[in-house]
């Protein structure tokens, strides 16, 4: 049986944003893991382009600067 | 040899890509990667598709009746003969040979052929991404054998300086010849080929390659749809 991991190397989480016109805003569809921004823009292309998006971008997860979290007040 | 054996020796060489890549769709080295491996394997069966309609525009069909019975006619290249055993060969078939397809691909974007010109326009966009996937698993660190098969087949697959690639370039018909696109396939992946004695004289010029071989019987069979992959015994 197939054992699946995620990456291998130094592993990398990107957040996949994109929309499928122009009226609307960006949208997280999901996320990849790679160790670089070339593999992870592959990645993104290859996992989720399953729908006709006119636009898609990733961002390194640990570029997001969160304001405050599901919980907290 | 014309324009159309150059689009036929690509496409009958994409198809076998697609189908190469599509072997590792649950064998590589991550769940991403498998999922890359199955997404270029598609595009490039496509690809071999488009390639394959454009051989009635060009005017002129290579394609003859062995082409039903005969594995050799095929016109792929011998690293293609065989299903890959390791990682390594994946990554060296994606960074280099892929990106040499899409190299005289472009040299057909920018020639002077129209239905060229616009059939094959949209292919160079998709294989961005492939080409993105092959030199990072590349810049991580690969056994250089394959790496070095793969950089003699490119070499060779884009013919000798003075051939019929060479003629084609100045007809205007490709915007580059072997040595341009050789460079060309040099700069995109920031890298040198390996210094390389090629035995012209004993070059096949049609299939492009500068060895006997094909595929076997069954996966010839299973290419003409009259095949299937049957489960492998647990």
């Amino acid at each position: 049986m197939t054992t699946y991991k995620r990456v291998s190397g130094d592993a990398v989480e990107y957040e996949v944003f994109a929309r499928k016109t122009r009226a609307e805003p960006l949208h997280q569809v999901g996320s990849v893991v790679a160790p670089d921004d070339d593999l992870a823009v592959a990645y993104a292309r290859a996992t989720y382009d399953e729908e006709r998006w006119c636009e898609m971008a990733i961002v390194r997860k640990e570029h997001v600067i969160e304001l405050w979290q599901p919980g907290e007040p | 040899m014309s324009l159309s054996d150059l689009v036929l020796s690509i496409a009958d060489n994409k198809q076998m890509l697609g189908l190469r890549y599509a072997e590792w769709a649950t064998r590589a080295p991550s769940l991403e990667a498998d999922i890359a491996a199955a997404a270029m394997g598609l595009d490039d069966l496509g690809h071999s598709r488009v390639l394959y309609g454009c051989l009635e525009p060009l005017g002129e069909d290579p394609r003859g009746l062995d082409r039903e019975s005969d594995p050799e006619s095929l016109r792929a290249l011998p690293y293609f003969d065989e299903p890959w055993s390791e990682w390594a060969q994946f990554v060296a078939a994606n960074a280099i040979l892929d990106a040499a397809f899409t190299v005289m691909i472009e040299a057909c974007v920018n020639g002077s052929v129209e239905v060229l010109q616009h059939r094959l326009r949209k292919m160079l966009i998709e294989e961005r991404y492939h080409f993105l996937h092959g030199r990072s698993w590349l810049r991580s660190g690969i056994n250089p054998e394959p790496l070095n098969h793969a950089w003699r087949e490119a070499i060779e697959w884009f013919g000798p300086p003075d051939g019929e690639i060479a003629a084609l370039h100045k007809g205007g018909l490709l915007s580059m010849g072997p040595p341009h696109l050789r460079t060309r396939l040099e700069e995109q992946l920031e890298t040198r080929a390996p210094k390389l004695q090629i035995d012209w004289k004993s070059w096949d010029g049609v299939r492009r390659r500068g060895r006997p071989g094909a595929i076997d019987r069954r996966t010839f069979e299973m290419l003409r749809g009259l095949d299937e992959r049957k489960p492998e015994a647990v």
